[in-house]
């Protein structure tokens, strides 16, 4: 029982942190942005559902959809405001990092001025059942949870892998500069990029709402977790995040279950220093084949 | 003579002889305080091909990179197919290159600018950038496998695994999935054996212009020695002096 009880929560939490890592990672790669107003797009995408379940219908897929939607329009926003001024100016990088901080801070306590503190609760997405299987209780909002994140990574990842746009975008990831060359617009797939990221944070932030509440500040959590995951998989790797995600859930679970919840960000960040002490690239180090360029 | 450009319908397949494929005017560019290219000249007919020979640091590179809008600085002016794409200010590196690809550059870097987690065949489909391009993109690239024979068995091999020589003919073989009106060629033997060298340059003398133009640097002058229609000296941010394919050939038999 115990066993199946840390197994069941490292495959949830990995859906849901590998989700958002795989976001962070695609977007520092191809745009050189370390999104840190990631997690003002993770509670935008959830007010945007909560709005919708509130007015619209209560249904779940379509819940599901508002708040991939509103994620993704969050995403796009912030890359017209925050990424599309600076990035051809120098010291991009920092430049970016502080613009996203910004708007994070400047969201969120617009979202809070907005809503007010009381946190919202999203109705159940996936009902209220559960299996029960060889003595592992299988509950609704963890299988609805898994499914809809892998099913929906997995089709991401097949655009990615197929689609003339998601070439682009994993040109844009490995070498930007030979990118601009073959005639790949920064700016245009910039948007791409964004709004397919901040639908995943959507997804991270309806899925999690299963479990949480929804609160202006409550995207802060998801994102460090998201941004140290992404960090430990080797920035720029999708595979290297999920495997990070799959470690670090684990880690998670096992620390709530034997010392206790508060410690899991000292576990976590005592593992991802030690993953980077032995592979300073990440686990990508191990997976890449490629010579580096 | 025909120069009547106006006669030509637009839609047709273009046939212009002298029409200018590329025309720059007091050109310079650099990066930075550094100052590499100084008021160049430079106009390309359709249908030439061009050497630019010059040793190392004198701009050759930086003159392509300049046409591409890809310097840190530049002025003056670059008319590609009669559309202004030259910029007066400082901009961004690479903000509008890839606008000036859509007008029909195609340039072919020096050196390992190639994505190297993707297989040869998605370099080549990221060649395809036209609409027209990606569309008969399997035609396209059955002609680039012609060319280039030994990449037929490597097309789903990831380009980091490939050896020099083959990525070279991978970046080539990318800059020639179009039909841009305007190749740059930055030294296509660079850095690889003799004969391997020999083959690339044979493998873009045999490529068809048709309306476009193309512009070599290299080096190696024997490598394209009588088989380009003007080479031009590049010496310290300048072209200077221009000869003929005849007259080349000829000082070379004196010498």
């Amino acid at each position: 029982m115990d066993i199946w009880f840390i197994v069941s929560n490292t495959i949830v939490l990995a859906c849901i942190y590998g989700t958002l890592a795989i976001g962070i990672s695609i977007t520092w790669s191809s745009l050189g942005l370390l999104n840190l107003s990631y997690g003002f797009i993770f509670a935008f995408a959830g007010y945007g559902a909560w709005l919708f379940a509130q007015h619209v219908s209560t249904w779940g897929p379509a819940v599901l959809a508002a708040g991939i939607l509103s994620g993704a329009l969050g995403g796009v926003i912030i890359c017209a405001v925050g990424f599309i001024p600076i990035h051809d100016k120098p010291n991009f990088t920092i430049r970016g990092l502080i613009a996203t901080l910004a708007i994070n801070l400047i969201g969120t306590q617009f979202l809070l001025w907005w809503f007010g503190p009381r946190s919202k609760n999203l109705p159940e997405i996936f009902g209220n059942w559960s299996v029960s299987l060889s003595g592992a209780v299988f509950t609704a909002d963890k299988v609805g949870n898994v499914a809809t994140s892998v099913l929906i990574l997995a089709v991401v990842l097949r655009w990615m892998q197929s689609s003339r746009r998601g070439l682009e975008i994993r040109a844009m990831m490995m070498n930007p500069h030979a990118a601009s060359i073959v005639g790949i617009g920064v700016r245009r797939t910039s948007f791409y990029v964004m709004g397919i990221t901040g639908g995943l944070a959507g997804l991270a932030a309806v899925l999690l709402s299963q479990t949480y509440y929804i609160s202006p500040f409550g995207g802060l959590m998801p994102m460090i977790k998201g941004v140290s995951i992404a960090l430990c998989g080797g920035l720029g790797s999708v595979r290297g995040a999920v495997i990070a995600a799959i470690v670090l859930g684990f880690n998670e679970a096992l620390t709530g279950m034997s010392i206790g919840g508060r410690y899991v960000l000292v576990t976590q960040f005592v593992v991802i220093i030690v993953i980077l002490l032995v592979r300073p690239r990440g686990i990508a180090g191990l997976l890449d084949k490629a010579r580096e360029a | 003579m025909n120069i009547s450009v106006s006669n030509h319908l637009p839609g047709t397949p273009a046939r212009q002889p002298q029409r200018e494929v590329l025309n720059v005017k007091g050109l310079s560019a650099g990066y930075g305080p550094v100052r590499v290219i100084h008021d160049l000249d430079l106009v390309v007919q359709c249908g030439e091909r061009i050497g630019i020979v010059g040793l190392n640091g004198h701009g050759k590179s930086t003159l392509f990179y300049a046409i591409a809008g890809l310097t840190g600085w530049q002025r003056g002016s670059i008319k590609l197919n009669g559309g202004e794409v030259g910029r007066m200010r400082s901009q961004g590196p690479g903000r509008y290159t890839h606008e000036i690809v859509r007008a029909g550059l195609a340039l072919i870097p020096q050196g390992d600018e190639i994505f190297h987690g993707l297989t040869v065949e998605e370099h080549l489909d990221s060649g395809a950038y036209t609409a027209a391009a990606w569309r008969d993109r399997a035609a396209r690239k059955l002609r680039i496998l012609e060319i280039f024979p030994p990449l037929r068995k490597l097309m789903d091999v990831p380009v980091g695994r490939l050896s020099g020589g083959e990525r070279r003919m991978v970046s080539i073989g990318r800059g020639l999935m179009t039909d841009a009106s305007l190749f740059l060629v930055d030294e296509p033997s660079l850095g690889l054996a003799p004969k391997i060298g020999k083959s690339v340059i044979n493998a873009l003398m045999a490529v068809e212009l048709g309306n476009a133009a193309m512009i070599i640097a290299e080096q190696n002058v024997a490598l394209l020695e009588g088989r380009v229609d003007r080479v031009i000296g590049m010496h310290v941010g300048k072209l200077k002096g221009e000869a003929s394919a005849a007259l080349a050939l000829n000082v070379y038999r004196k010498a």
